[in-house]
């Protein structure tokens, strides 16, 4: 198992009482499998990717990634760990506005203090088709292209898991489905798993796992 | 409805506690101005009074013969007063002693200012009479010296008098020559009867004067036509006296803090206002796309900065009169007299500022704000920094408006003005060169070149921060060194041991016994200055009159309090020459060189000017005009001065030296001693309350401009984290780009606190500027601590939040 959530809860303070955001989440995910995680907007998909990557924590619960339990981890730990085993694409990019797309990409290769983090980072800015785009910043790029970014940013962590908050959301149709096989075929290259927050059926159904989230819970 | 969505907005706003440094930095800065200008205003009020009290009236006319008399009477004075009186040094005696006395006899119109306190066998009271004829009053020490009680017969001249009462204090302290002697105050009526005034004695006559300003300056242009050689005329604002000009500096001293403190809070609310319009841009363009046009947008902007100075303006001046009111109280003892209350000028200086500021360093970034276009908040552009440059500019002029307002003096701002601009501008230079073109990649596989290349990157906004740095520490390290300057002038013009007693009228003969009598009582003796009273008359411009009388004294080694700044000291082999102060040489025109002739009462001597010098009328030590070269005065008749200090276990030894040498007259500066100490250390407690509001309001300039490059970090930070950086990596790397900066912008600082120093010093405290080299110590230190301490205060702050609620923050 890549990995296992056991009676994930998430809680966050407001105003008097405590607001409940996930609630029970218990699942798992083998080796090299995705994973498709759906639900309406506000169900708790962005909260519970977060956990699962370890960039937040849960209030009770576990979560095992690649045999290491995040919670016993503190901050300092678990940056190291998304450093060796975490791909994160988020819902609005977060490029760094100061960097060019190739710097971008470079970022991860960078921090793990590669080699070659110049030829790494063209390698999968080609892999996402924007070789032509190299010099060019976030801003001059339109919102499909800076996802392209994002996603090469990602795959340059070359994770053993990647996760991605609605990775086509802002693509159309066409660009959405490009993007969608690219993750699938980067990924089995490199034979990682993959979890995707998706409103997008098709999508969804391409995934090896589904689950559905509602109000904070697993509904199928 | 602009008003309520207004008012809305401003309570928004300060509940966010995004106005918090602007805010603060505004009412600091009125607090410091009104405060300061409310307490220097009343401080001028009340020192003029003080001033005028110590000389005795608006004018002074001293001379040796009444003659004047008669002129006065052609004056035609409708709502002035004046005051005659008749000064002269004379021994009077009690049944059993006598004792040398300075004599002063005044008419009825004494005193014309303020009141004397007297003391009888009933105790202390206060009189605006003079003593009324056959009646005296003595010093205390003269009291004691004749072992007199209140009602026994005291004799001067052929006359006898009644001893009424002891002199506690006297308004016209200014007045003559003699005063060295303990003094005595009788009725000028009686004068005539001591027979003590024959025609050649030595009398100085005092006129005093006071009325309106223009009968003053009419009074003064006919005594000015009708003086004869040796007459003076001496007015307000001629105070050279060691009080009066350290409460002079110490004015000087709040003005340039207040000013300091000023401009850190105006570069301050720049930055703020910055933050705030960059803040709003989305705002203003969904305003705008909601339909609401310029014309109200701006009405909604202008409300609410309206409330933002009202606010400023209200909690500030309360601030600013506490302020005031603690320096006052701080002071209390010195001023005996309730203060006068302040003019409105404070107010309205306290308004300008804000008005400066306002439209300096807040209006700009609104105005620019108000013509963003709404596509820009759809494009999600938030790149504001552009086409900063009219905005600097416009602050600049603001600044330099300030620095004008506050000094007057449009050379010094200038000065101040293009030495930050200057240096700021070759640092920022320097870090470009030094930094060269950015490389390729973020450069984050570790924390030194993380550092490096972020230093880069940011150039820009790196420009903006050290120049607010630069800035801040440059600008408290000024008012540091120049209050530590005036602290430390102070401190050496009173050393510890500095004499307290002067002896005058010392002849030829008592020399030796009394240098034995001295070291008899374990007393230090100090040079025996000879004294003597002489006239100088140019040599070869004879009509041209130096028309007063110089004490003149002949030694050979340049005395300690005294600097050569012309010419050269006596040298060996040389027997000739005089040494004259800077003042008679500025005053009479004369040069080094100059042939002159000095007229003694025993006959006269050619000699030339060989040296000017400076000379510290502060220094509690015998100071001279003129100093000539021994040999040419080697025939003359003299007398000695000199000075010695008496411990107070050895107050004793002061009256038995009086006792042995009946005409030396020792008369002791204890009391001004004291006064001038008591004034300094209180003083310097408002020194350094000022002090301390410029170091903060630098360390808000300091916090606002860290913060201002914060929400970019924020966000990068956030994703450097979710890549998998660790806070160290984050934390090292910005705290070397930090200690880099804080180290650059502390050499900045310090060389223009450097020069600062020099020019603050040279031209407003007129003092001989002193070099600091802790300075390029301080500043650099300074620099790094602050600079990187606060940032690692922010970046810790980052650290404590989870990546995913940073970047959550961020959209
Ligand atoms: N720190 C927080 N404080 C308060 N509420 C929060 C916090 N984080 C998440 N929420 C709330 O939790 C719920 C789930 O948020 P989340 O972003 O996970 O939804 P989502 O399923 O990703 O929705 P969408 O499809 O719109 O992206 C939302 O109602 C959100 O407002
Ligand atoms: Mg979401």
């Amino acid at each position: 198992m890549i990995l296992t959530t056991k009676n994930l809860r998430k809680e966050v303070p407001s105003g008097e009482s405590n607001l409940v955001i996930l609630d029970d989440i218990t699942f798992s995910l083998e080796e090299g499998k995705s994973l498709a995680i759906t639900g309406p907007s506000g169900s708790g998909k962005s909260t519970l990717l977060a956990l699962l990557a370890g960039l937040d924590t849960s209030t009770s619960g576990d979560i095992v990634l690649d045999g290491i339990k995040l919670n016993l981890l503190d901050e300092e730990e678990r940056a190291i760990l998304r450093k060796d085993k975490v791909g994160f694409v988020f819902q609005s990019f977060e490029l760094l506005p100061g960097l060019t797309a190739l710097e971008n990409v470079m970022l991860p290769s960078e921090l793990k203090s590669e080699e070659n983090p110049k030829e790494k980072g063209e390698y999968f800015l080609e892999r996402v088709g924007l070789s032509d785009r190299q010099h060019h910043y976030p801003n001059q790029l339109s919102g499909g292209e800076q996802q392209r970014v994002a996603i090469a940013r990602a795959f340059a962590c070359s994770a053993k898991i990647l996760f991605a908050d609605e990775p086509t959301g802002n693509l159309d149709p066409k660009n959405g489905k490009l993007i969608s096989d690219l993750l699938f075929e980067v990924n089995s290259e490199a034979d990682n798993a993959l979890v995707i927050v998706t409103h997008d059926q098709d999508l969804a159904s391409q995934c090896d796992k589904k689950i559905e989230l509602k109000l904070g819970k697993i509904v199928g | 409805m602009l008003a309520s969505l207004s008012l809305k907005l401003f309570i928004r706003e300060i509940r966010s506690g995004y106005l918090t440094s602007m805010l603060l930095s505004l009412v600091l800065a009125v607090t410091i101005v009104s405060g300061i200008s409310l307490f220097t205003d009343r401080l001028e009020k009340v020192l003029n009074s003080e001033t005028k009290e110590f000389l005795g009236g608006d004018l002074k006319f001293e001379s040796n013969e009444d003659s004047i008399k008669d002129v006065l009477k052609t004056l035609n004075l409708k709502d002035s007063k004046s005051s005659e009186m008749a000064i002269f040094a004379s021994v009077i005696f009690s049944e059993e002693e006598m004792q040398l006395s300075s004599i002063k006899a005044v008419d009825n119109s004494y005193p014309l200012i303020g009141e004397l306190e007297l003391q009888n066998s009933s105790g202390t009271y206060k009189t605006k009479e003079n003593p009324t004829p056959g009646t005296l009053w003595i010093d205390e020490r003269l009291k004691n010296l004749l072992s007199l009680k209140y009602g026994d017969e005291i004799y001067v001249g052929d006359a006898t008098f009644v001893f009424e009462a002891t002199i506690i204090y006297e308004p016209d302290r200014g007045s003559t020559n003699f005063a060295f002697a303990p003094k005595t105050i009788m009725n000028i009526k009686d004068l005539d009867k001591t027979n003590l005034i024959q025609p050649g004695s030595r009398v100085e006559y005092n006129y005093l004067f006071t009325g309106p300003e223009e009968e003053i300056s009419q009074i003064r242009s006919t005594l000015e036509k009708n003086k004869n050689p040796g007459d003076d005329i001496e007015s307000l604002n001629e105070d050279d006296s060691s009080l009066g000009k350290t409460v002079d500096r110490s004015e000087n001293f709040f003005l340039l803090g207040g000013l300091i403190a000023v401009l850190l809070s105006a570069c301050t609310i720049g930055i703020s206002s910055q933050r705030f319009a960059r803040r709003h841009v989305s705002y203003v363009a969904i305003l705008k796309t909601l339909g609401m046009n310029l014309f109200q947008i701006r009405g909604l902007y202008l409300l609410l900065f309206f409330y933002i100075t009202l606010l400023t303006l209200v909690l500030g001046l309360t601030l600013g009169w506490f302020l005031q009111s603690n320096f006052i109280s701080l002071m209390d003892s010195y001023f005996p007299t309730e203060l006068p209350a302040p003019s409105l000028y404070p107010l309205y200086v306290t308004c300008v500022t804000v008005l400066i500021c306002q439209f300096g360093f807040i209006y700009p970034h609104i105005s620019k704000l108000l013509n963003i276009s709404p596509m820009r908040v759809l494009k999600n552009d938030i790149s504001f920094n552009q086409n900063i440059l009219p905005i600097f500019f416009m602050g600049l002029l603001a600044f330099l408006l300030l620095l004008f307002i506050y000094t007057n003096q449009i050379t010094l701002s200038l000065i101040i003005f293009s030495g930050v601009i200057i240096f700021s501008f070759v640092g920022i230079g320097f870090i470009y060169l030094l930094l060269g073109k950015s490389k390729l990649g973020l450069g984050a596989q570790d924390p030194v070149s993380l550092a490096f290349s972020e230093l880069r990157r940011r150039k820009l906004s790196n420009s903006f921060q050290i120049f607010a740095f630069t800035v801040a520490i440059g600008l408290s390290l000024i008012t540091f060194s120049a209050s530590k300057n005036l602290l430390g002038s102070w401190q050496d013009s009173i050393p510890e041991n500095s004499p307290n007693n002067f002896a005058i009228n010392i002849n030829e003969e008592d020399k030796a016994s009394m240098k034995r009598f001295l070291s008899e009582n374990d007393i230090k003796v100090n040079l025996f200055y000879p004294v003597a009273n002489a006239q100088i008359v140019r040599k070869q411009d004879k009509d041209n009159i130096i028309d007063r009388n110089f004490n003149i004294t002949w030694i050979k080694d340049l005395p300690e309090q005294n600097e050569i700044i012309d010419g050269e000291w006596f040298q060996e082999g040389v027997k000739n020459g005089i040494s004259i102060s800077d003042q008679i040489s500025e005053r009479y025109d004369l040069q080094k060189n100059d042939e002159v002739i000095i007229q003694m009462e025993d006959g006269s001597i050619e000699t030339y000017i060989q040296s000017i010098r400076a000379v510290d009328w502060e220094s509690f030590s015998p100071n001279f005009f003129v100093i000539g070269h021994p040999s040419l005065f080697e025939e003359k008749s003299t007398t000695h001065i000199t000075s010695f200090f008496i411990p107070k276990s050895k107050q004793m030894v002061a009256a038995e030296l009086m006792r042995e040498f009946r005409t030396v007259s020792v008369f002791s500066i204890e009391e001004l001693i004291k006064q001038v100490r008591d004034i300094v250390n209180q003083v310097t407690k408002a020194l350094n309350s000022i002090l301390l509001l410029t170091c903060l309001s630098a360390l808000f300039l300091a916090f606002a401009a860290l913060q201002d490059g914060f929400d970019q970090r924020r966000h990068q930070s956030a994703i450097l984290r979710t890549l998998g950086a660790t806070g160290k990596l984050v934390k090292t790397s910005s705290l070397i780009e930090f200690s880099i900066l804080g180290l650059v912008s502390g050499l900045l600082g310090s060389a223009i606190a450097y020069t600062g120093v020099y020019f603050i010093e040279a031209r407003v405290f007129e003092t001989i500027p002193g070099f600091y080299p802790e300075i390029w110590l301080m500043g650099p230190i300074i620099g790094i601590l602050i600079v990187s301490g606060l940032s690692l205060y922010l970046v810790n702050g980052l650290m404590k939040q989870s990546p995913k609620d940073l970047l959550r923050l961020q959209t």
